[in-house]
């Protein structure tokens, strides 16, 4: 057997000393795809809480009152199951992007890219470009650096408190909220939730960065896991680049001599200050910045685009790719159906819901006329949009009796109607005298507008033994 | 305050342990707070026992993950610190 090359091993401590990364603006395909993903996703952020639905928000996570407001939809804590329904699918989803496209997810659409970005145009707004960047941090403070950078920190701070006052407005009414800031008589938890997480978004999009992706973001651990040799990964192609090195403009290559010039380009565009050419890494976000430097190079030198590009490793060895594998194909078909389950879930979610408890302080109580009484408190809960009327009925082994009889519930949409009840049976049976004893029982709340629409509930019904 | 050229001071090993553990214990306890939260209503728990910062939900599901997240820094920190490996023992 032949002894297989020693591979080359790039050790470098998990934990260094930390190099300030000033990643130079790029511009190109997918600068364009970014912006336009940053426009849309920040955009989606801080208007919807704006958009209205009738004369509610349109998408509240009510936490005081307990209600979920999706549109025209309303979740109730009983409903969690399709929080969870919907987190499984986000992961999953995660899962099957990532075995097809890569780090997609975190070079486009990751909260930390967005605001990161959006705070790097800020901070070259005030700053200037990287070099520029680079000498203002070096030179010594004066006017001149101190308005510049006070004006960075006007801007990174306005915006970092304005995205805070847009995610407590997910939680609680933000016109009311936006109100409350105009008189100054917001209350003390909504104060530290919108400086807590304007100072999130703040420390992590103007300082910590790539740190965030590097040592922080669980999903940059694992995401590894679902590569395969078919994956688009953004490689640099080192059989056409090597041996590098610079040349004229339009001068031919020296035999040798691959396309790579050696501008750097693409290291200096690396919002992780990471050098593509040394391989993949997996401080990689993928952003696809420096396959738009080097585009921009390429053209300029009057070379082929696409010295770094994306790309999979069996394309880089002249093997064929193939998209339908059977991880992708076993993610899809998980995801596929995990949502067609949820809309059809979603879609047939009863309108209605009862929860029926027993009154904790007596079991039960015997009348003169030897029946047994036991009391509960019944729990209507009417998740449709507009005012239903319930009738409620108890059945068992024997008739039951529901005290106040033969009434009519008129429960508002969205509104949680509590009552007590009191439902009345034989102690003995009528004809052979025995004893009936305790039993579950079954509540049906019915809809008086509707007969499909109806739900049960069992409870225990307690009664003397003897 | 003069700025850092284009270094950064060295945290130390302590305080990035320290962040580590707050983070993770942070991540944690999220999804604690939510998973307890989505279960239990405080209102519907706050009869006379309740202790007197019963008030609000709103109030109610801040100290609930600040517990919480005291609760996971526990378990994170333990876990950092048994995960160390143990000095050599000096017998002498």
């Amino acid at each position: 057997m032949n002894a297989l090359p020693k591979p080359e091993v790039h050790e470098q401590p998990l934990y260094f000393r930390h190099q300030k990364v000033y990643p130079r603006e790029v511009s190109g395909r997918y600068a364009r795809l970014r912006t336009l993903s940053v426009w849309v996703l920040l955009g989606i952020f801080y208007l919807l809480p704006w958009l209205q639905w009738g004369d509610r928000q349109a998408v509240l996570f009510d936490l005081p009152a307990r209600k979920f407001f999706i549109l025209g939809l309303v979740f109730w804590p009983q409903d969690f199951i399709f929080l969870t329904w919907l987190l499984i699918i986000a992961a999953l989803a995660l899962f099957f992007f990532t075995a097809i496209g890569g780090r997609l997810w975190c070079g486009y659409a990751c909260p930390q890219t967005v605001w990161t970005e959006a705070f790097l145009w800020m901070e070259q707004l005030a700053e200037g470009d990287r070099p520029a960047r680079m000498k203002l941090d070096r030179a010594p403070w004066d006017a001149r650096k101190l308005a510049r950078k006070t004006l960075k920190q006007v801007l990174w701070v306005s915006f970092a408190l304005w995205t805070g006052f847009t995610f407590v407005g997910f939680f609680t009414p933000i016109r009311a909220l936006a109100g409350e800031i105009a008189t100054l008589s917001m209350g003390g938890w909504e104060v530290f939730w919108v400086l807590f997480y304007g100072f999130a978004t703040y420390g992590n999009a103007g300082y910590l960065r790539e740190q965030v992706c590097k040592y922080m973001c669980p999903y940059a651990r694992f995401q590894g896991a679902m590569f395969d040799r078919d994956t688009l990964v953004i490689t640099y192609d080192t059989e056409r680049g090597e041996p590098r090195g610079a040349r004229r403009r339009g001068v031919e290559p020296l035999a040798k001599q691959g396309d790579c010039v050696d501008c750097t380009w693409c290291v200096q565009v690396c919002p992780t200050g990471i050098d593509i050419r040394d391989g993949l890494q997996i401080d990689c976000i993928a952003c696809a910045a420096c396959i738009d430097a080097c585009d921009t190079v390429m053209d300029k030198v009057g070379s082929p685009r696409g010295l770094i590009r994306y790309t999979t490793q069996n394309a880089l060895e002249h093997k064929p790719t193939r998209v339908l594998r059977p991880r992708v194909i076993l993610y899809g078909a998980l995801l596929t159906s995990l949502i067609g389950g949820f809309v059809a879930a979603v879609a047939l979610r009863s309108p209605v819901s009862l929860d029926v408890l027993r009154d904790r302080n007596t079991m039960y109580r015997l009348t003169d006329d030897g029946n047994v009484d036991n009391v509960y408190t019944v729990r209507i809960l009417n998740k449709s949009e507009h005012e239903r009327v319930f009738v409620l009925e108890a059945s068992g082994s024997s008739p039951l009796t529901l005290l106040p009889a033969g009434r009519e519930y008129r429960v508002p949409e969205g509104a949680i109607y509590s009552l007590p009840i009191r439902v009345r049976r034989a102690a003995y049976d009528p004809e052979s005298q025995a004893v009936l004893g305790p039993e579950t029982i079954t509540f049906t709340l019915r809809a008086a507008d509707d007969a499909d629409t109806s739900v049960d509930t069992e409870a225990r019904f307690l009664a003397p033994i003897k | 305050m003069s700025p850092p050229a284009t270094e950064r001071p060295d945290l130390g090993a302590a305080a990035r342990a320290a962040g580590i553990v707050l983070w993770s214990a942070f991540l944690a306890a999220a999804v604690a707070t939510m998973l307890c939260f989505a279960f239990l209503d405080p209102a519907a728990l706050s009869n006379g026992e309740a202790p007197g910062w019963w008030t609000s939900r709103l109030r109610v599901y801040a100290v609930g993950f600040f517990f919480f997240w005291l609760v996971c820094l526990l378990a994170a920190g333990l876990s950092w610190y048994l995960g160390q490996p143990a000095g050599p023992r000096r017998s002498q």
